[in-house]
């Protein structure tokens, strides 16, 4: 089975966040970069897979030349080859929207025609969880999402999909197809020394960009429809806030925030 | 004619508290651009369910009904939903951010060469739309531009249901021309997870349980407070250690990692190892009678009191609640 | 005359009066010297038959591309203090240390004896033993011959008293893992009896067939007691001296790693000639597996078993296979079971260095991805993304260093503290960081922390994990340098050994210290209480065989009251159950390490446990929860330090007002 799967690098989860002076992003100066988090669960899903059924896992990751160290660490893992698709510089994507992008990723690995395609469920940065789903659409395969569990089934594949509240559910669909990965469900491998040193000789293939587009003016961001005007810091901070009182009282001030606030209730 | 149509989900027999969120942005959207707001529902128009819509009232309730959209599909909800909107013709079409939206919202969007504006949770005159970035610690806005359709999804709690207010809407039907082709994939039936099999991991919310129980035969306490809020029962060592609850109840270091909506410790002092195990949690509420207690350090809400006390008045303050 | 010492013991006093020397054994016919000549080459040939083989492995065993023969002087010391004068084999165990000491300075005294004993079979007289004249005689037969024998008597009576123990004592660390009795062993026992016996003997006998026969029978004993010493555990004769002076030269020094090929220890390819030397020198004393806390606890993991899965995999596969080391001949799982205390390392008598080859083991599992547990995946993922070995947010770190007040570390201060994981994230560990602070103000040292700190890599590095370790350790390396941090002060000896040691590899770590030593330092200072308080203190591994640190942190724990010792301290001090990365690693088989040693602590009737490591701190508080409501106060020395200050500083007041 020939597996793509696409990883994305992200500011790491706790990086100091810092608005930049053009307001429209962190000032990402200081912050450390690290494989989003449910991609790194794709990229784990297809190994698996790959060791049980062999095949070939190829990465694609579309960022600037720092995402570099993410594929390696993909290949470190066992991934087999990858495709970068390079922008020259940290603002060159932000001219595109999800869909842009996903236009891009899916330029870049059409060719290979893959059985399956994997992405995490969505990016701890930007979040907005459509990247697989986009991709899916537009290389026109049939997709599955929020999956934790992936089974080869006859020709097909049967996957296993998060409900809400606890409830799961069952898919099958035929491959070439796309699965969006929820993160948790397995464990992940780490990182071993013998890995970096064998991903040295993998072969990463970088494509830039504006070469990309340069070959299907398509591709152009020439007006992206949702545009991002500004960021903000919340005013929220995270701090316990004490509930007193007697304990039928604290226990009613509870429930109430357990109502409307975190609406677990 | 613009206009904007809300997109409403029926879940467990009914329509989701969700929807009607998504319902109330819809109508403060419509009413900051001056356009009516349609609604759109997968369900027969004979449907009892279409009764129950209320809030402020909208022009048109769409019924998009097909025997291919009894169970939902990917495939299926795009195509059917594809059809509606060239049909309709709406400027903003609004969907509550739902699992099910979250898979076939983007594929939609896209087939429009659109992207949607996943997770919004507040709009703002322009309209502006707000979602959060880098899980939450980022506030970020964002317009739609050229005038083709816009696609949002509202994430759960940002607005408020609107009062119902009085009058009726009249119930299209919709019938998409859906082949069986279209659809790629085969759905089973939902199942929850086995009883049997304790799976915190997957809980949403956890009631923990540590020394400050004090003895075994206590445990019934916290038990029906779990029972209560349908939650799985989760313990600190000690309580594992000791034999009265399994060890596959630990959560901590050297037991499970649990990352639930909510997190509730009950006489648990907070050590790093059970710290490292529960530290994820979306929200973290403790209870423990030493309010120096490192586990206040991470809880954002506190009980400082005798859980003997506290956790009996919860049970029943969460009973009220939910009968 | 001879007659005459016959009758008497050969007390020093009869040397001046009558010389001592064997019985003359008479002349040898031809056919006995032709015997002899054969028997000898017999013995010979057995003897190279078995070491030839060793040595050839030990030969073609891959070199220690790391090792230097340096520091000849301290090399040439240990040699002196632990061959020559058996330091460790007494220190450790005095009694039956004292009767193998015996036996092997016998072995000593006896290397002219026994070769003049020899020589006389073939007619020479190599020491005047028969043709008593000159000096040469005077100082042998009149002197040496006599304090050879006083040799051979306590050498008989020890070799007796070790046989007993073995055969009919048993101690447990002795035992072999099918419980049966080493047989080697008695026989060994027994022929180096009869030498000793025969040689007595030919002291008291006149010349005639007594002494001929005596003499026969000591060389028959000599000839097959030489092939007998390869084929046995007695190798570690021919071959510690050898392993004691090419030690790597410090503790638990962890070798890097060569070229790409080179991962740890993961085939027998792998194994250094150090290595093997140390394999087949092993003399299954037990010394290690009796103090080791593993072992003591129910687990696996036994470290004579270690080397000798080495010796037995050398044996049968030899040193070019790339047959794995872990699998049939040593378990993956009682390799991961090591504490890494350093206790079996600390006590082996023929200088085996158990940690380099456990941690060697680990690192060919590790950084091949043999190695497949849950919880190290989950502990190597939370250093590579959070860079802390507890998967915290580094923001917890900052809210810490704000709501402390710490400074930030600018060049301008004298001390970067470093506050390592436990400090920085760990409840309790903060309360020791915060009680150090308080302290450092009260004696008016400057210090600040670093803006960012990742973990020093300590876990990774004795799990075997070289790639986040040397991550870590050059991001911090980076780090310092950029702040130009001179000194750095941790409360934690698993920081302290890794930045001063591990990092080596990687770049010139700054000087850094245990804040025990920075407190020793200002004991006059800090204001001692008159209580009765009973205080027992418990050495951190990584303090005190690490570091060799002991009297500093007593000193500091003695300000709360009296000392009391547990009965394992110091160098022997036992494990809490949370080096080597263990403590991230979920539930132990067996007892807890850590309920165990703090049973230990408990029993000494103290009030308070001074403690000296975050990690040996959160380990006891655990246990010591267990164990019940009145138990003996944890404190770290830090917060000793910082409780006697606060105690002081009413009287003070007080003081001054009057
Ligand atoms: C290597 C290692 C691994 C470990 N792994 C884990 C692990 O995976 N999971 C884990 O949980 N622990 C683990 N521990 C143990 C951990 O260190 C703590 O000992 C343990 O978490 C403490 O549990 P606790 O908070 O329930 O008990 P305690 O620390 O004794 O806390 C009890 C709390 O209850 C409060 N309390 C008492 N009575 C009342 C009352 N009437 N009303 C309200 N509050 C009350 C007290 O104020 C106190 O804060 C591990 C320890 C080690 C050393
Ligand atoms: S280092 Fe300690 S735990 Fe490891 S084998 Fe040696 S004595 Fe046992
Ligand atoms: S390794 Fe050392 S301490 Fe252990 S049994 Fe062998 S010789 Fe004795």
């Amino acid at each position: 089975m020939k597996i793509i799967v696409a990883i994305k690098q992200v500011p790491e989860r706790d990086a100091r966040i810092r608005i930049d002076s053009g307001n429209k992003w962190i000032d990402l100066e200081d912050v450390e970069f690290s494989m989003n988090e449910s991609d790194a669960y794709a990229l784990e899903e297809a190994l698996q897979l790959k060791e049980a059924h062999g095949g070939e896992v190829i990465v694609v990751s579309a960022g600037p030349e720092r995402a570099g160290k993410t594929i390696r660490e993909a290949l470190a893992k066992g991934a087999d080859r990858a495709i970068h698709l390079q922008s020259s510089d940290e603002t060159e994507l932000a001219a595109y929207d999800a869909l842009g992008v996903a236009r891009l990723l899916a330029a870049s690995i059409q060719d290979e025609k893959a059985d399956l395609v994997l992405t995490g469920l969505q990016s701890d940065d930007l979040g907005l969880g459509q990247t697989g789903v986009i991709l899916a659409e537009l290389l026109g395969l049939p997709h599955a999402s929020l999956i934790l569990k992936i089974e080869v089934a006859g020709n097909g594949l049967k996957v296993l999909r998060e409900l809400e509240d606890g409830w799961f559910q069952h898919i099958e669909l035929a491959t070439p197809a796309v699965l969006t990965i929820q993160s948790g469900n397995t464990k992940l491998r780490y990182a071993t020394l013998m890995g970096i040193k064998k991903a040295k000789t993998k072969e990463v293939r970088v494509i830039a960009v504006a070469d990309l587009v340069a070959s299907d003016p398509s591709l152009k961001p020439t007006a992206p429809s949702v545009v991002l005007d500004q960021v903000k810091l919340p005013h929220k901070q995270r701090s316990t806030q004490l509930l007193g009182g007697s304990p039928a009282e604290a226990a009613a001030a509870l429930v109430e925030k357990l109502q409307f606030e975190v609406r677990v209730i | 004619m613009s206009s904007v149509l809300v997109f409403l989900e029926i879940k467990n027999r009914e329509i989701s508290r969700i929807s009607w969120e998504a319902m109330a942005a819809g109508h403060q959207l419509a009413a900051s651009l001056g356009v009516p707001v349609d609604l759109a529902v997968v369900a027969n128009r004979d449907n009892p369910l279409l009764q129950t819509i209320h809030g402020k009232v909208p022009r048109t309730v769409y019924a998009i009904d097909d025997p291919l959209l009894h169970d939902y599909t990917a495939d299926g909800y795009t195509t059917a939903c594809a059809q509606l909107i060239e049909h309709a013709k709406p400027t903003y079409v609004v969907f509550p951010h739902t699992y099910q939206v979250r898979d076939f919202a983007p594929r939609l969007a896209t087939r429009f060469q659109q992207t949607l504006i996943s997770d919004v949770t507040g709009i703002e005159a322009g309209p502006a739309f707000t979602r959060q970035l880098l899980q939450g610690k980022l506030n970020a806005s964002y317009h739609h531009s050229g005038s083709e359709v816009c696609f949002l999804s509202i994430q759960a709690g940002a607005f408020r249901a609107d009062a119902a207010e009085a009058g009726s809407t009249a119930v299209e039907p919709f019938l998409p021309k859906l082949d069986a082709t279209q659809i790629r994939t085969k759905p089973g039936e939902p199942f929850r997870a086995s009883a049997q099999t304790v799976d915190l991991t997957s809980a949403p919310i956890l009631v923990s349980v540590g020394r400050g129980i004090k003895e075994e035969a206590n445990l019934p306490l916290v038990q029906e407070l779990a029972t209560a809020l349908s939650a799985e029962l989760a313990a600190s060592r000690p309580i594992c250690d000791a034999g009265w609850l399994p060890m596959e109840r630990q959560v901590g270091s050297s037991g499970q990692t649990v990352a639930p909506k909510l997190y509730l410790a009950i006489g648990i002092s907070g050590a790093i190892q059970h710290l490292v195990g529960m530290k994820g949690s979306q929200c973290v509420v403790a209870i423990n009678k030493d309010e120096n207690a490192p586990i206040f350090e991470v809880a954002d809400y506190g009980i400082v009191g005798d859980l003997f006390e506290v956790v009996p008045a919860l049970t029943t303050a969460v009973r009220k609640v939910k009968s | 005359m001879y007659v005459s010492t016959f009758l008497s013991l050969p007390s020093y006093g009869a040397f001046l009066v009558s010389p001592i020397v064997p019985a003359d054994p008479g002349t040898f016919s031809i056919i006995e010297k032709v015997l002899l000549a054969v028997l000898i080459m017999l013995s010979v040939v057995l003897f190279w038959l078995r070491f030839g083989v060793v040595l050839d492995k030990i030969l073609k065993s891959r070199r220690d591309p790391s090792f230097r023969l340096t520091h000849l002087g301290k090399r040439a010391w240990d040699f002196f203090s632990e061959v020559i004068c058996q330091s460790k084999v007494i220190r450790q165990r005095p009694l039956p240390g004292l009767a193998h000491a015996f036996v092997f300075w016998a072995f000593l005294a006896f290397a002219l004896v026994t070769t003049n004993h020899v020589a006389t079979g073939f007619g020479l007289d190599l020491l005047g033993s028969r043709n008593r004249s000159g000096w040469v005689s005077i100082a042998f037969s009149d002197v040496y011959f006599g304090l050879a024998g006083l040799f051979a008597v306590a050498c008989a009576i020890s070799i007796a008293g070790l046989f007993v123990r073995r055969f009919f004592a048993r101690p447990t660390w002795l035992a072999r893992p099918d419980h049966e009795l080493s047989y080697e062993s008695g026989v060994i026992a027994g022929l180096i009896f009869a030498l000793m016996a025969t040689y007595l003997a030919s002291l008291y006998v006149g010349s005639g067939p007594w002494a001929h026969g005596l003499w026969w029978a000591h060389t028959l004993c000599l000839l097959v007691f030489l092939p007998l010493v390869p084929h046995t555990k007695h190798l570690h004769l021919v071959l510690s001296p050898f392993t004691i002076f090419f030690s790597r030269g410090s503790f638990s020094a962890i070798p890097p790693l060569e070229g790409d090929e080179d991962f740890g220890l993961v085939a027998g390819k792998d194994l250094t000639q150090l290595v093997t030397l140390q394999a087949y020198s092993c003399v299954e004393c037990g010394r290690c597996t009796e103090h080791c806390p593993a072992n003591n606890t129910g687990k696996i993991l036994n470290p004579k078993e270690v080397v000798l899965g080495l010796r037995s995999y050398l044996n049968d596969l030899g040193p070019a296979s790339e047959e794995p080391l872990l699998g049939k001949y040593n378990s993956q799982e009682a390799v991961f079971e090591c504490t890494t205390c350093g206790a079996c390392e600390f006590q082996c008598p023929v200088g085996i260095e158990h940690l380099p080859i456990i941690v060697g083991l680990r690192r060919g599992a590790t950084n091949t991805g043999a190695w497949e547990d849950d919880y190290g995946g989950k502990l190597f993922n939370a250093l590579e993304r959070n860079s802390n070995a507890l998967g915290m947010s580094a923001l917890e770190r900052d809210k810490f260093v704000q709501k402390q007040e710490l400074p930030i570390f600018d060049g301008s201060q004298e001390y970067c503290l470093w506050l390592g994981c436990m400090g920085g994230y760990d409840p309790r560990g903060r309360e020791i960081i915060s009680s150090f602070v308080e302290v450092m103000r009260h004696l008016g040292a400057t210090f600040g922390v670093l803006r960012k700190e990742k973990c020093t890599g300590d876990p990774a590095r004795r799990l075997g994990n070289d790639l986040v370790f040397q991550q870590l350790a050059e991001a911090n390396l980076e780090a310092l340098q950029q702040q130009k941090v001179k000194k750095i002060v941790s409360i934690c000896p698993h920081c302290v050994r890794t930045i001063q040691e591990d990092w080596k590899e990687f770049g010139l770590p700054p000087e850094v210290e245990h804040h025990s030593e920075f407190l020793a330092r200002h004991r006059a200072e800090l204001p001692q209480s008159n209580s009765n308080e009973k205080v027992v203190f418990h050495d951190p591994c990584y303090l005190g065989r690490y570091r060799n640190v002991y009297d500093e942190p007593r000193s500091i724990a003695s300000l709360a009251g009296s000392l009391v010792e547990a009965e394992r301290s110091r160098e022997r001090s036992f494990c809490c159950g949370a080096g080597g990365g263990l403590a991230f690693l979920g539930e132990e088989q067996g007892e807890r390490v850590s309920h165990n040693r703090a049973q230990q602590l408990v029993a000494t009737g103290a009030t308070t446990i001074g403690a000296a490591c975050p990690f040996c701190n959160t380990m006891f508080r655990d246990a010591l929860a267990a164990s019940g409501d009145n138990s003996p106060r944890l404190l770290d020395i830090a917060q000793i330090a910082a409780n006697q200050i606060k105690a002081a500083q009413p009287a003070q007041v007080a003081a001054s007002e009057n």
